[in-house]
């Protein structure tokens, strides 16, 4: 056979004559993305993903179908070619429809795989469920009942009637685990022998140990508290997250190793430098826990309460004293949580005061409804203006009438004061609850942010000091556990990456394709599926749980968990994991909106017993065409169209099921995307185990 | 014929159809019907498109009239004045030898255009009246083929389609290739925009055709040969059929032609009307029966073309050629031109120009000759400002580089290309923006959808060339626009997504001013681009009514010989005003 001689990246090769420059560099190792390119079909060159250089050359050309000639000599790899590779990757991007992974996932801070977990859910499986949630959030028992649940507002059944109750959920997984009397242990790394500090034993201190250890390091965790938890205990009502439930989920981290240091507090009783020197790495969970004042006169008079001071109080005693007419002001949740606990303390009467409308509340909409409820009464578009000890020995609050004005940078209306509106209230006890600040003053040697924070970065939760690291409210600012524990698990990636002495890097990030907001998605989506409303959480009646502190929901039963989790449409790609698009997308740190424009509308054919066609997802690569008309010989699928409205179709634009079905698998498997996948794949975006992240690498 | 008759030939080409010429014939077949004794014959197109129908009168000795734009009146007047009365109507008649005639005729140099609207081309005999089919014969008699393709070699002959690839050199690859069966094509998958260049000749003239291709075909040592011609030419298509049935029943085509071991035969494959398969690999394609989509090369048509065989593809025009070059010799040919560029080349001169029509011209005259001097320039008072040459994958040359020579590399240079012939003239009234909108939107449409960057990148330009054509354009637009074209150009596969950033790139290049006008003014100069223009009426009205009379929405008020005004809530800035106008008193604001 004829030999030819080229040069591939500087490298003399000899190859036999035909060899295309591709199949050489495959063969010398050498990765060139590809996606129209298959080894049973001839060179089709759609795709230009797989451009190289060559030199002479003004154009790059498709190495998929350009033969190794002699003298040739050809660079793989350039600024250029990347560059190119990029805009291919870009350009099918703009014209792809659909979502790598469900909206509940990708909108959930901690990336909970949650079709996967709802999947076994409604299958029976609460173990398994329970396993894929605790890959990604150690805490499902105490955040299934608190969490302000982001997955729910993006959930696609919202076009259908309502989104899954996926919050609680995952809380009956964990709940259901336990009571089976067999905890869910994880398996751990071999131990590195590495001891890691954690300071704050809130929700992103407790990720960051589980984690820690399942990756194989020892943790020692420090609060200042005497119990472990931090907000989710000492921040929010038992009525809502019974403190057992804490304890249990605590119980399995201390299981794998940790150890609990409390009331232990940093500045205090510990030094960071004390920290730095006896242990290896150091985590700050610190939390958000100062109350924001309300800078008005007569702040300090006596019987004006922090919200944040008064849940920790009646957290610690839940026989706590509080006057008779309780005021609280805020429009927060723990505004909320500190009016339903004041009632459950014996206050007659409670008002929230606050400066907006009901709309603009940041609380949890079922909270303030729960509240109202229980008896809360609402004070709205009123602030405090001074606080006096009244004569009468009750505090005189002067309020002030307010009116909304123009948006401000939240986008909420401005409240503005209303001249000469001033008034006078009489309560028993004032609760501020207006926000928490940030007290990293103990830190010293490390750097902050104007607002007091640590200045940490939010992804790889890296400081200043290489060998700290921090995450949760103590960077992000107040916020929800959820973001708090994805930080936590976060920075435990770091910090396994600094122990083993690698770059750190963080958590690999993926590339996600997404259809958009939920306001944005074509309604099609949710064509095919009927009615079913959201399972209702059973609550205590409203007499019975404003005596005590009881939980006031109580649980699914098994048939209303089986039955919700089947309402889950499954959204996310079948092929998330093996799709080449996603794989190429992460390689080129491709941007989906990099060139917007229209893109295809979502089309599904769905019309065949085991496979879905999903043209929205085709990149037109051609596999399917050239399959069944070189090798299958049945012509199942071809080209129609021009321009950007050519598509792959069925024969003679007849349903999938009209055509010759011969070997579609073959078609399903040769696919580079997800555009033809079997029905029976199961939507599975994660694998359950949490293991050390190894750096995306295509095919 | 009898000599003592005088012979009446109609125009009967698309273009004269188009104008009337069915009419006119008729009306002279009616009057036959009722007596009239003349010699009646058809003939394609002379090429002077803008004066149509035309109808050559010979009288008995032999002296020729050809009078233009014949209308059904027009006819009836030449029967009774010129055939009946013999009294020829000077005022009707076109005088090739005066004024603006001799400068459009002047300047050309027919080659292939030499027997259009000469002949009848439904018969053979008018071809071979011309010394038609005689380069056959000679190269069968010679029977050396090498030699042949050392003769279109040395002519200097180059693709007419626009790719400019020698076509001696073509021939000679298909020729060393041996193979048990080759194929020659004649490209006539004529899409271009504003391109009618085949069209005529294979009305006009089809047997020219059909003899290159049989010389092509003795040459390379093919025996069988497809025209690829769009099913939107249904007179050339016609034409062509009846031009093979007559050469094979003459026995120029077929087995043994003219007594020589040579066998040769032509099919006529229609074409669905893809831009796309006038691309070689695509157009073998759908020959094939498969979807025209282009596919990498090599291999070249040459060695592995048609059905896997060694295939000789070239287009109408040159095909055209090559019995001149035979009879006359390559010297003949290589005479005229510059040093790369040989021979002449037919252009279609359409939009903004007074004579518009075919022309064909020596290489190397300069653009500004065709398009003022032969051309006649805009015809109105506005100026020339730029001509579109090599249709949508051509480029925008501006008026400032009409010295620019007609030579396959000099074109180059300034962003266009050859092409096949297309010129599309534009004035002052054409937003250069919207130009390039038109033609990526024409190459959107006809990409085959095959390579990423055809099908997505120049969708995405078309979407920010619209945006900035609407007014909301954005600064980033235009670099991002450059990035695609450069990007786009420099990674498709086949001719059409390689050159459909040409008009984009060429209009950036010469009238960046005017994308940028519209980015952050939000202003149309030209008066095209409805959301950014408004027109008024300035003090130079007469009051002569004119523009209000065409308003299509009535909203222009104003009594005669007052100052007109226009009511810019309702006016929808068709810019009929403008065109209307003959005191250039509407303004574009």
């Amino acid at each position: 056979m004829e030999r030819i001689t080229f040069a591939l990246d500087g490298k003399k090769l000899t190859v036999a004559k035909g060899t295309t420059i591709l199949e050489a560099a495959r063969a010398e190792g050498i990765f060139i993305p590809t996606f129209c390119h298959n080894e049973k079909l001839k060179p089709f060159a759609s795709c230009f993903v797989c451009v190289v250089e060559i030199a002479g050359r003004a154009g790059l050309v498709p190495s998929c179908s350009t033969m190794a000639a002699e003298g040739m000599t050809v660079v793989t790899d350039s600024e250029r070619i990347r560059k190119a590779r990029r805009t291919c990757v870009e350009l099918l991007l703009s014209d792809h429809e659909g979502d790598c992974l469900g909206p509940c996932m990708t909108t959930c801070p901690a990336g909970i795989d949650i079709p996967g977990f709802v999947k076994h859910l409604a299958e029976g499986n609460d173990r398994a469920a329970l396993e894929l949630i605790k890959r990604n959030m150690p805490l499902p028992a105490v955040l299934g009942r608190i969490c302000t649940r982001p997955c729910e507002g993006e959930c696609r059944r919202k076009l259908v009637e309502e989104p899954i109750a996926i919050c609680q959920l995952h809380r009956f997984a964990a709940d259901r685990v336990s009571a089976s009397g067999v905890e869910y242990i994880p398996r751990k790394a071999p131990s590195s022998g590495k001891r890691v500090a954690v300071v704050g034993a809130g929700p992103a201190g407790l990720s960051a140990a589980y984690y820690l250890h399942l990756l194989g390091h020892r943790c020692t965790v420090f609060d200042m508290h005497e119990k472990a938890g931090g907000m989710t205990r000492y921040g929010i009502p038992s009525y809502r997250l019974p403190r057992e439930v804490i304890e249990r989920e605590v119980a399995v981290i201390k299981e794998l190793g940790a150890e609990f240091r409390f009331n232990t507090r940093l500045g205090v009783d510990i030094t960071l430098d004390r920290l730095c020197a006896d242990f290896d790495a150091v985590f700050l969970g610190l939390g958000a826990q100062l109350a924001k004042p309300m800078s008005i006169r007569g702040e300090e008079t006596e019987g004006v309460l922090s919200g944040i001071g008064f849940l920790g109080a009646s957290s610690r005693d839940e026989s706590l004293k509080i006057g008779r007419r309780v005021m609280v002001v805020g429009g927060g949740n723990t505004a909320v949580d500190a009016a339903r606990t004041a009632l459950r303390l014996g206050a007659g009467e409670v008002s929230i005061l606050y400066r907006r409308t009901r709309a603009e509340m940041p609380a949890w909409e079922e909270e303030i409804h729960a509240a109202e409820k229980e008896g809360v009464r609402l004070d709205i578009l009123a602030a405090p203006v001074a606080i006096d000890q009244g004569p009468d020995g009750f505090l005189h609050v002067t309020c002030i009438e307010m009116e909304l004005g123009e948006p401000d940078a939240s986008g909420r209306r401005r409240p503005i004061p209303k001249p000469g509106s001033e008034h006078l209230r009489v309560v028993d006890n004032v609760i501020a609850a207006i926000g928490q600040d940030v007290d990293a003053s103990d830190c010293s040697g490390l750097r902050l942010t104007k607002w007091q924070t640590i200045d940490a970065d939010l992804h790889r939760g890296t400081t200043n000091i290489d060998k700290i690291f921090a995450g949760g409210d103590c960077v992000s600012g107040a916020d929800i556990a959820v973001t708090a524990v994805a930080a936590g698990r976060r920075a435990a990636v770091s910090i396994d990456q600094y122990l083993r002495g690698e770059k750190v890097t963080g958590e690999p990030v993926l590339y996600n394709h997404t259809m958009g907001r939920i306001t944005e998605v074509d309604s099609r989506v949710a064509e095919g599926f009927d009615k079913v409303p959201r399972a209702a959480m059973p609550e205590r009646e409203v007499e019975e749980r404003i005596r005590g502190f009881a939980e006031v929901e109580t649980g699914f039963s098994e048939a209303a968990v089986r039955q919700e989790a089947a309402r889950c449409m499954e959204c996310g790609c079948r092929d998330v994991n093996e799709c080449r698009l996603r794989s190429y997308a992460t390689e080129f740190h491709a941007d989906q909106f990099h060139y917007r424009g229209l893109k295809r509308v979502y089309e599904r054919d769905d019309s065949h017993a085991e496979v879905v066609y999903d043209a929205h997802k085709c990149i037109q690569c051609g596999n399917c065409v050239r399959l069944s008309e070189e090798i299958l010989g049945t012509s199942a699928v071809g080209f129609t169209g021009r321009g950007i409205s050519a598509r792959v179709r069925p024969a003679m634009g007849r349903p999938l099921a009209e055509v010759d079905g011969k070997g579609i698998d073959q078609l399903v498997e040769n696919c580079p995307v997800g555009a033809l996948i079997r029905k029976d794949d199961r939507v599975a975006a994660l694998e359950p185990e949490f293991k050390r992240p190894e750096p995306p690498h295509p095919e | 014929m009898s000599e003592m008759r005088k012979t009446i030939v109609v125009g009967m080409s698309s273009c004269n159809i188009a104008a009337g010429a069915e009419k006119v014939y008729g009306i002279i077949r009616e009057k036959m019907a009722d007596g009239l004794d003349v010699n009646l014959s058809i003939t394609g197109c002379l090429g002077l498109c803008f004066c149509e129908p035309q109808v050559r009168v010979i009288d008995e000795d032999g002296s020729e009239h050809l009078y233009v734009d014949v209308t059904p009146e027009r006819i009836t007047g030449i029967i009774d004045e010129h055939l009946k009365g013999g009294r020829p109507i000077a005022a009707w008649a076109s005088d090739l030898n005066q004024g603006a005639m001799v400068k459009l005729l002047g300047k050309q140099r027919r080659i292939v255009l030499a027997n259009c609207g000469r002949i009848n081309p439904e018969r053979i005999d008018d071809y071979l009246a011309q010394g038609g089919y005689q380069a056959l014969e000679r190269v069968l008699r010679e029977n050396r083929p090498a030699a042949v393709i050392d003769e279109v070699l040395a002519s200097g002959l180059r693709g007419r389609g626009g790719g400019g690839f020698s076509t001696g050199l073509k021939w000679r690859f298909a020729y060393n290739n041996k193979a048990d069966k080759k194929f020659v094509i004649c490209n006539a998958d004529e899409g271009d925009p504003g391109a009618f260049m085949d069209r005529t000749v294979l009305e006009s003239d089809p047997h020219a055709v059909l003899e290159g291709m049989a010389i092509g075909a003795f040459a390379t040592g093919a025996d069988e040969a497809y025209i690829y011609c769009r099913a939107e030419y249904p007179l050339a298509v016609k034409r062509l059929d009846l031009a093979i049935a007559q050469a094979r029943e003459r026995g120029l085509l077929g087995k043994s032609i003219l007594g020589t071991p040579f066998s040769f035969d032509i099919h006529v494959k229609e074409g669905a009307g893809a831009f796309v398969c006038g691309e070689e690999t695509a157009l073998m394609a759908s020959i094939e029966g498969r979807r025209g989509m282009p596919r990498i090369r090599p291999p070249f048509p040459a060695e592995a073309g048609l059905l896997g065989k060694p295939t000789t593809i070239n287009n109408v025009e040159t095909w055209a050629n090559i019995p001149w070059i035979i009879r006359h010799g390559a010297a003949d040919f290589a005479a005229q031109g510059t040093e790369k560029s040989k021979g002449s080349k037919v252009f279609a001169l359409a939009g903004k120009i007074k004579r518009g029509g075919l022309v064909e011209v020596p290489m190397g005259i300069t653009l500004d000759e065709i398009i003022h001097d032969i051309g006649g320039g805009t015809g109105s008072k506005r100026q020339v400002k730029a001509v579109q040459m090599g249709g949508p994958s051509g480029g925008c040359v501006p008026r400032q580089l009409f010295d620019t020579r007609i030579d396959y590399d000099e074109v180059v240079k300034t962003g266009a290309i050859m092409g096949s012939g297309g010129m599309v003239v534009m004035d002052e009234t054409t937003c250069m923006v919207d130009v390039a909108r038109y033609f990526l939107n024409f190459t959107q449409l006809e990409s085959c959808g095959k390579c990423t960057f055809c099908r997505i990148g120049t969708t995405r330009m078309l979407e920010i060339l619209t945006r900035i054509c609407h007014g909301r354009g954005k600064p980033e637009d235009i670099p991002m626009l450059e990035d695609l074209a450069d990007q786009i150009k420099h990674t498709s596969l086949c001719g059409l997504g390689q050159t459909a950033p040409n008009p984009v790139l060429t209009t950036l290049r010469y009238f960046r001013d005017e994308y940028e006008e519209h980015i952050h003014e939000k202003r149309c100069r030209a008066g095209k681009c409805r959301d950014l223009c408004s027109f008024e009426i300035t003090d130079r009205c007469v009051g002569c009514t004119l523009c209000a009379r065409n308003c299509p929405v009535n909203c222009i008020a104003g009594a005669s010989k007052e100052l007109h005004v226009i009511d810019q809530n309702r006016c929808i800035r068709c810019g009929v005003c403008r065109d209307v106008c003959p005191f250039d008193a509407v303004a574009v604001r």
